[in-house]
């Protein structure tokens, strides 16, 4: 027993008689891991192959950076990244202000019922699986749906607008889509960290004549402001390669010019979309898009540290 | 008021766990229009989260003729309150099979998961002289992955993709619930441990007859979170066996039925119209009927244990 602890130079031998069983319990965790993660990390390497499933990836013919070149030579990626980047900007402001805004709406509000009622209403969009969100969009959204009803009031055509190409509209549609999902969901980390600002802070302010706005602004945003940039970077990282899964559910040859992103344009080069396969180009897209997540992860965790002194890592 | 007397309500105030503002001073009008605002907001959004599935609950339950014709919300059920949908369910074979394939998968797969999630996780609190070893190599899967195609390649290459293995395993659990598992277990007292190790109990009984049920907290939270997460996910199921009609969860089945929604309000076929919506109820009414006896339990475990998604 806590033979770590006492004697800091054990011996292998020490180490496997008393660990053994350790070590068989992480086994299955690293078959896990080793085979469904760290072999397909190796699998980069197709990125740079002329990729034939016959010939494996030893057997495939090595062609440096040509899958690059292809990749940004076509027309298509380039949208696809266009796509990307403003998509993720709207998920960046949007998208991530919206959780924030409700809870402090929620902090403001006096009746605990009330608050505990609408908490409750609001996390049921994040349990509902995706592929009903999207059917339930374009049920809304499409020729005579209820919220396409809705806004011929405001004087838009009635129209499928899933089917329409101009170019905000799907950026918009996917970022709402976002917000409706996640709003009470990802407003819990808020509502717990504003409920921790000292009340002392409050009383003081109150007797000094502070209005309620007033001490929102001044003194509970800044206590939460570190947690904020904290989500803020862990956001930055993700929103350029995570959560573009639902476009496949969404979008259509018709609307490919707008709702194509590098994560849908890397699945259907793959031919899971029926088709020609391009293992080779698809796995240099899937590439391009994980070094510009790291990239970005690293940078805003980089400035953050500078800036505010808060960082992830 | 005096400032004798503020202090005095001040300090009645901070016994009761509400805050300050509204007892001490009269809230001004600007205030209470503000006040009124935020309640309608917060009213806004509650109501705008469950219209869509108010919409598809009322739409199962209506003539399925009316409802084909009928345009806009529908606030309660048209043509009449009929079950149609629901007794199709039962004779239509694929959401049947659907239904079948998803509950084995949400089963197996989350019990695959907690298996991998709580040996692992057990492994990683240990001292050992490979600890360090051990959770970088699983750290180092939440920074850095393959990508879509080099993992299928690999699902392939050990023969998954079209058999069931191909949903159950890939998607069972992740770094994130081993690190979780690896923090109950390190908050447990060690000299619960110490104890069964002088008693003379292995790594084996230790883990699955002392420290596991200390540990269910946590556990629990894997399993909720992996039952809803199995339940909705199709993905995996659509990049594996998407050949393999008789292996479609109950997802992929609604998917299709979604994308052809537009034929079939072209030919007219208003039973196979209702049967989506019918579909759709069966497939979220589990989750969100389920999900706010958990409620506290998964909020707790946002704030403490930072589940994204």
């Amino acid at each position: 027993m806590a033979l770590h602890t006492k004697n800091k130079r054990v011996t292998w031998k020490a180490d496997i008689k008393q660990n053994w069983g350790v070590y068989v319990l992480f086994l299955p965790a690293f078959l896990f891991l080793f085979v469904l993660c760290y072999i397909p990390m190796f699998g980069i390497v197709t990125a740079f192959q002329n990729y034939k499933p016959a010939l494996g990836v030893f057997g495939s013919r090595w062609v440096g950076w040509d899958n690059f070149v292809e990749l940004f030579s076509g027309e298509r990626f380039l949208i696809a990244l266009r796509n990307t980047f403003f998509i993720g900007i709207l998920k960046l402001t949007i998208g991530f202000v919206a959780p924030i805004v409700f809870a402090f709406m929620l902090s403001m509000l006096g009746s605990k019922l009330y608050k505990r009622t609408v908490q409750t209403f609001s996390y049921m969009p994040n349990f509902v699986a995706a592929v009903v969100v999207c059917s339930l969009l374009s049920q809304f959204l499409g020729k005579d749906g209820p919220l396409t009803m809705f806004l011929t009031i405001f004087g838009a055509k009635n129209q499928n607008w899933l089917a329409n190409n101009r170019i905000p509209v799907f950026w918009l549609i996917y970022t709402f889509m976002g917000v409706w999902q996640g709003i009470g969901w990802g407003s819990i980390m808020y509502v717990a960290s504003i409920a921790t600002v000292n009340g002392d802070l409050h009383e003081a302010a109150a007797l000094d004549g502070a209005t309620k706005l007033q001490r929102m602004f001044k003194i509970t945003l800044p206590c939460i402001s570190p947690m904020i940039s904290m989500m803020f970077i862990l956001n930055v990282g993700l929103a350029f390669t995570q959560g573009y899964d639902s476009i496949l559910l969404l979008y259509m040859p018709a609307t490919w010019d707008v709702a194509d992103t590098v994560y849908t344009y890397t699945y259907r080069i793959a031919g899971f979309q029926g088709g020609m396969a391009d293992y080779g180009v698809s796995a240099a897209s899937g590439l391009f898009q994980s070094v510009i997540g790291s990239i970005l992860l690293v940078g805003s965790n980089w400035i953050s540290k500078k800036r505010m002194g808060s960082s992830l890592f | 008021m005096s400032s004798a007397e503020k202090k005095l309500k001040l300090k009645r105030v901070r016994k009761g766990d509400d805050r300050v503002s509204t007892m001490i001073e009269k809230p001004t009008k600007p205030e209470i229009a503000l006040n009124v605002i935020v309640i309608i907001l917060c009213g806004l959004v509650a109501f705008c989260s469950v219209i869509p599935m108010w919409y598809v609950l009322m739409s199962s339950l209506s003539d399925g003729q009316t409802l084909l014709a009928h345009k806009g919300m529908v606030w309660l059920p048209v043509g009449g309150i009929t079950f149609d949908g629901y007794k199709q369910i039962f004779a239509d074979s694929d959401i049947l099979i659907g239904y079948g394939n998803s509950i084995f998968y949400t089963v197996a797969a989350t019990a695959l998961g907690f298996f991998i999630s709580v040996t692992a996780g057990y492994a990683m609190s240990r001292p050992s002289k490979l600890q360090k070893f051990m959770t970088i190599f699983v750290m180092i899967t939440m920074m850095f992955g393959g990508g879509m195609v080099p993992t299928y390649l690999v699902v392939k290459a050990i023969g998954f993709v079209n058999t069931p293995l191909a949903v159950i395993v890939p998607g069972c659990t992740n770094a994130m619930f081993l690190i979780m598992m690896m923090n109950a277990f390190l908050s447990i007292p060690k000299d619960i441990y110490d104890a069964a190790r002088i008693d003379g109990a292995g790594h084996f009984r230790i883990l699955f007859i002392i420290m596991l049920p200390q540990a269910m907290n946590m556990g629990s939270v894997i399993i909720l979170n992996s039952v809803v997460g199995q339940w909705n996910s199709w993905l995996n199921a659509q990049l594996y066996v998407s050949q393999m009609r008789e292996l479609w969860p109950l997802q992929l089945f609604i998917k299709e039925m979604t994308a052809n929604a537009d034929n079939l309000m072209n030919t007219g076929d208003y039973s196979r119209y209702l049967i989506q919506f019918a579909s759709i109820v069966a497939a979220t009414l589990p989750i969100i009927v389920l999900f706010p006896f958990f409620q506290d339990k998964l909020e707790k475990a946002v704030i403490t244990g930072g589940v994204k998604e």
